[in-house]
């Protein structure tokens, strides 16, 4: 990549030492307005339990797992999750149109095809996706709101999903370079 | 002869314990309606400027859209009559106090005038258009000829049909939620607002997008400003006011109404909006879809809690 573009990136997106305070400034304002951390999974989650729910209700009603978020008086989808979820929709055009990034696109190693990599993120979705059912939550539901609320589980999961993240990086790095 | 009395009461069905008649039928018509009001509205305006050659989408385009608004709209209305056959009886009366004569008359006059004025219009989408017969092409000719005084009738109408959608609504004495006169310049504005939105999907003129993107954050502005009023009038009312306004301010309807409607709905497209005006890339399918959805779900919700809201326990 030649400096131009290099530094073309630069100006498209902000410092990411400075995005990471912003994060935590935001997981702290986040405690404060909604009394829980944030999180990525649990709305995809939620869409899961209630299509389930709405498809198979017999099946979902007797699962052990879709059970626990059904209950009578409140939709599965009426959870703080659903609308943290719609508002980083939101948040990410806003930040993709000041950015100048609004581009539909893939991202990946000029040495493989789109294909290859949307599969590749796909496989990775959704072992991310079962990973977060065990270990109860995801990036942002365990590892930065646990360890923002100082759960020892938190600080395990960060470490586990960024340690297991540096290990396979090397297996994995046609991806992307 | 069997003698048939009609009483209307709390003992007919769908009135007690809260009244469930409406069903998806009058939302979407309220809708569509209210955007076959605004799409004629602007395309009527713009001619009275002189300003057709400027405004191309809104004054050629939009009023193809508004016909096929119509007639999905009234064949939805059609759908909800219990007595189908007998809806033509609208047109055998004027009355001046029912909103539903006021509206029946209204789309008589304007679904065909926005078809007229659609069909003078078809030659600049089909080149090779032809009537085939002598008197279209002469009735085109005068429909060309006078095509500003169709404008100011049709204004004039637009303004009553959006009107209409609201006024339809708060003539309902008995539903506290809708017994407001505000409602009719709300729906009023917000179907220009999904007029315009309507527009700038078809528009592919920037300078004429970035009027009608300026329109509708006035549009949106007022909107807003409507729908603060509407709290505030309800909340300084009577109790049972005050019980239909907390449907949204905490009842069930809280979230579909603040999140959809007015966050993704009308704050979230009008920021899109001022970006877009200063200088930012951002596709105006985006912000319009989402003007056009807090549209349609605004009256939904309305129609729905409406129903929900009384005087009588």
């Amino acid at each position: 990549m030649d400096s131009k573009k290099l530094m073309d990136i630069d100006k498209q997106y902000i410092n990411p030492y400075f995005g990471g305070v912003l994060l935590g400034l935001l997981l702290l304002a986040t405690f404060y307005i909604s009394g829980r951390g944030l999180g990525a999974t649990g709305a995809v989650k939620s869409t899961i339990v209630t299509t389930v729910d709405k498809i198979a209700p017999k099946h979902a009603e007797g699962s052990n797992y879709y059970s626990r978020f059904l209950t009578d008086d409140k939709h599965p989808m009426n959870n703080w999750l659903s609308f943290e979820t719609l508002g980083i929709l939101a948040g990410a055009f806003l930040s993709g149109a000041i950015g100048g990034r609004l581009k539909l696109k893939v991202e990946h190693s000029p040495r493989i095809r789109s294909r290859t990599r949307l599969i590749a993120a796909l496989a990775g979705g959704i072992l991310f996706g079962l990973g977060s059912q065990f270990g109860r939550g995801c990036t942002s539901g365990a590892a930065l709101s646990g360890s923002g609320s100082m759960a020892l589980g938190g600080f395990i999961a960060m470490a586990a999903i960024f340690g297991s993240g540096y290990m396979f990086a090397w297996f994995f790095r046609k991806l992307w370079i | 002869m069997k003698e048939e009395l009609i009483i209307s009461g709390r003992m007919n069905p769908g009135i007690d314990p809260y009244l469930s008649i409406w069903h998806w039928e009058i939302p979407l018509y309220l809708f569509l309606g209210g955007l076959a009001a605004g799409l004629l509205f602007f395309a009527s305006l713009y001619t009275i400027l002189g300003k057709e050659k400027q405004m191309q989408a809104t004054v050629k385009w939009g009023p193809f859209l508004a016909s096929i608004a119509l007639v999905i709209g009234l064949f939805a209305l059609f759908l909800d009559l219990k007595h189908k056959m007998y809806f033509w009886r609208l047109y055998t009366t004027v009355r001046l106090e029912s909103p539903m004569s006021w509206g029946a008359w209204t789309l008589m006059v304007i679904t065909p005038l926005s078809m007229i004025w659609s069909a003078s219009y078809i030659k600049e989408i089909i080149p090779k258009w032809d009537w085939k017969f002598e008197f279209l092409n002469k009735a085109e000719a005068w429909v060309i000829k006078y095509r500003l005084g169709f404008a100011w009738v049709m204004i004039v109408y637009a303004v009553v049909l959006g009107i209409y959608t609201g006024i339809l609504l708060s003539a309902f004495n008995a539903r506290p939620l809708w017994n407001t006169s505000i409602l009719g310049p709300l729906f009023l504005v917000s179907g220009m607002s999904t007029g315009v939105a309507a527009i700038l999907l078809m528009s592919r003129d920037h300078s004429e997008r970035k009027l009608l993107s300026k329109v509708d954050l006035l549009l949106i502005g007022i909107e807003l400003f409507f729908i603060v009023h509407m709290f505030m009038g309800f909340l300084a009312s009577s109790e049972v006011q005050i019980q239909a306004a907390e449907l949204f301010l905490g009842g069930e309807f809280t979230v579909s109404f603040w999140v959809f409607v007015i966050f993704l709905g009308l704050i979230f497209p009008a920021v899109l909006e001022i970006l877009e005006l200063r200088g930012y890339k951002i596709p105006v399918v985006i912000p319009a879809i989402l003007i056009l959805f807090g549209g349609l779900l605004f009256r939904f919700i309305m129609v729905e809690a409406g129903q929900l809201t009384r005087y009588l326990y």
